[in-house]
């Protein structure tokens, strides 16, 4: 259970970190994103093209596919949506 | 064709004051970057500061934007600014022309580092998007609201030259009120790669643009010129540029510009192209050397031609003995001709008057 919530935790750093850097978000650090801040519309202000950006940053880093877009709204809601969805598909990958 | 108004960003800050405070302050050392694989392991630059580029009121829809866009977007903007005639021009009939040599190529790399490192399944589609040479152009229509024709022309010596003759052939056909010409050549990994293997290196900084060297030493620059050209007389503020020239002219002007910034193989045939009995001046040695830094000459001789003021050439090293601008004057100055060769000496010169006569 421990060793859970400190991959989440880590993926969670490294999302916050990635999505600062790649996504060009200025004057904020990955401090300042929330676990469960929205990145989208009133949260990050991130949108649509962001979007398509977190998909090649989770295929690239995390190697883990969003295949169904669908999903992805509920998968891209937050850092959390976003590390757990990263978290379980690795498992799955096991 | 008039010069209504200029936006600057170079590695001496941004804008037409900063350009002034550079020339009346002169020659100041480069800084430096890493390269690997160099000898000295590092390579002097003139490179533009994030601070110059920090601007979230112009730069508020360009969140995505690469360095090269940046630049681009904040000359522009400036060079509209300038003119004082932003609220005047009508957006459907103000064109954009970008010159530049290599692009956006720091993004181009990235995007194809991208396929190499995790295949052409996982690249980024924004660097993508702005890894194409008409990027830059797009982010300053955008952030304009200007819709006239957009154009974009890459070229390795002399794009500048044929944006200007571009832009002057849309006045004349009443295509555009307004034309924002600029250049945009940016630094970045590859480029230091580049200069540091295929050029010289110049020691102690100092680019000698009258050395007129067989293997001419630079200090590789970054940087944006942007201009806002009209037809319009009152839209004169920096005088006008007479049609561009395919060889130097032996007349017209009473100084000369040379764009001798040790990026070419060799440099001795500028000795051949200085124009006789008439006074000599160039300015890379505060930009750095550019392959689009004949904008910058231009945007020197038209805050010359502005203020009536003539500014000493920043490095005087001058073995040949020629007739250099050392000292700054004030005095009537009515014509500047710019001069730049290519790497097989081929010339290409702009002159600037006072007025369109």
């Amino acid at each position: 259970m421990q060793d859970k919530e400190q991959q989440l935790s880590e993926i969670r750093a490294k999302l916050k970190e990635l999505l600062v850097s790649n996504l060009n978000i200025e004057g904020v650090t990955p401090d300042q994103i929330k676990d469960d801040d929205a990145l989208f519309g009133e949260g990050l202000g991130l949108d649509s093209l962001d979007a398509v950006e977190i998909v090649v940053i989770l295929q690239r880093h995390f190697g883990v596919e969003v295949k169904d877009m669908e999903k992805g709204r509920e998968i891209f809601r937050s850092v959390n949506t976003l590390a757990n969805y990263v978290y379980e598909t690795k498992q799955g990958q096991k | 064709m008039n010069i209504a108004g200029m936006g600057l960003v170079s590695a001496r800050g941004r804008g037409v004051a900063a350009l002034e405070q550079a020339l009346e302050q002169g020659w100041v050392p480069p800084g430096e970057v890493e390269v690997k694989g160099l000898a000295s392991g590092r390579l002097p630059v003139y490179a533009v500061s994030a601070e110059t580029l920090s601007d979230k009121v112009v730069l508020a829809k360009a969140r995505r934007a690469d360095r090269f866009t940046r630049m681009a977007v904040l000359a522009a903007s400036d060079a509209l600014q300038d003119s004082g005639l932003g609220a005047s021009v009508d957006k459907s009939r103000l064109g954009i022309i970008v010159a530049t040599a290599l692009g956006p190529h720091a993004t181009t790399f990235s995007f194809l580092d991208g396929i190499l490192d995790f295949g052409d399944a996982a690249v980024s589609p924004t660097a993508f998007s702005h890894s194409v040479h008409n990027a830059a152009a797009s982010y300053i229509a955008m952030t304009l609201e200007a819709r006239g024709p957009t154009l974009t022309v890459t070229h390795f010596h002399f794009a500048f030259h044929q944006a200007l003759e571009i832009a002057r052939s849309w006045l004349d056909q009443g295509r555009c009120d307004a034309v924002l010409v600029g250049t945009v050549d940016e630094l970045g990994s590859v480029l230091h790669h580049v200069c540091g293997r295929m050029t010289k290196s110049a020691a102690d900084g100092r680019i000698t643009p009258f050395a007129f060297s067989a293997t001419p030493e630079t200090v590789p620059g970054e940087g944006r010129a942007f201009f806002l050209m009209t037809r319009d007389p009152d839209g004169a503020a920096y005088g006008c540029i007479k049609p561009v020239g395919g060889a130097v002219p032996d007349g017209g002007a009473s100084l000369q510009l040379l764009d001798a910034d040790g990026l070419a193989k060799d440099e001795r045939a500028y000795r051949a192209a200085v124009i006789p009995g008439m006074p000599v001046a160039g300015y890379a040695p505060l930009f750095g050397g550019l392959l689009t830094g004949s904008a910058f000459e231009v945007a020197v001789a038209a805050l010359m031609l502005k203020k009536q003021r003539r500014y000493a050439c920043p490095v005087r090293d001058n073995p040949h003995s020629i007739s250099l601008l050392s000292e700054p004057l004030t005095a009537p100055l009515s014509a500047v001709v710019c001069i730049k060769l290519d790497c097989s000496g081929r010339a290409a010169s702009i002159l600037l008057g006072r007025s369109a006569s």
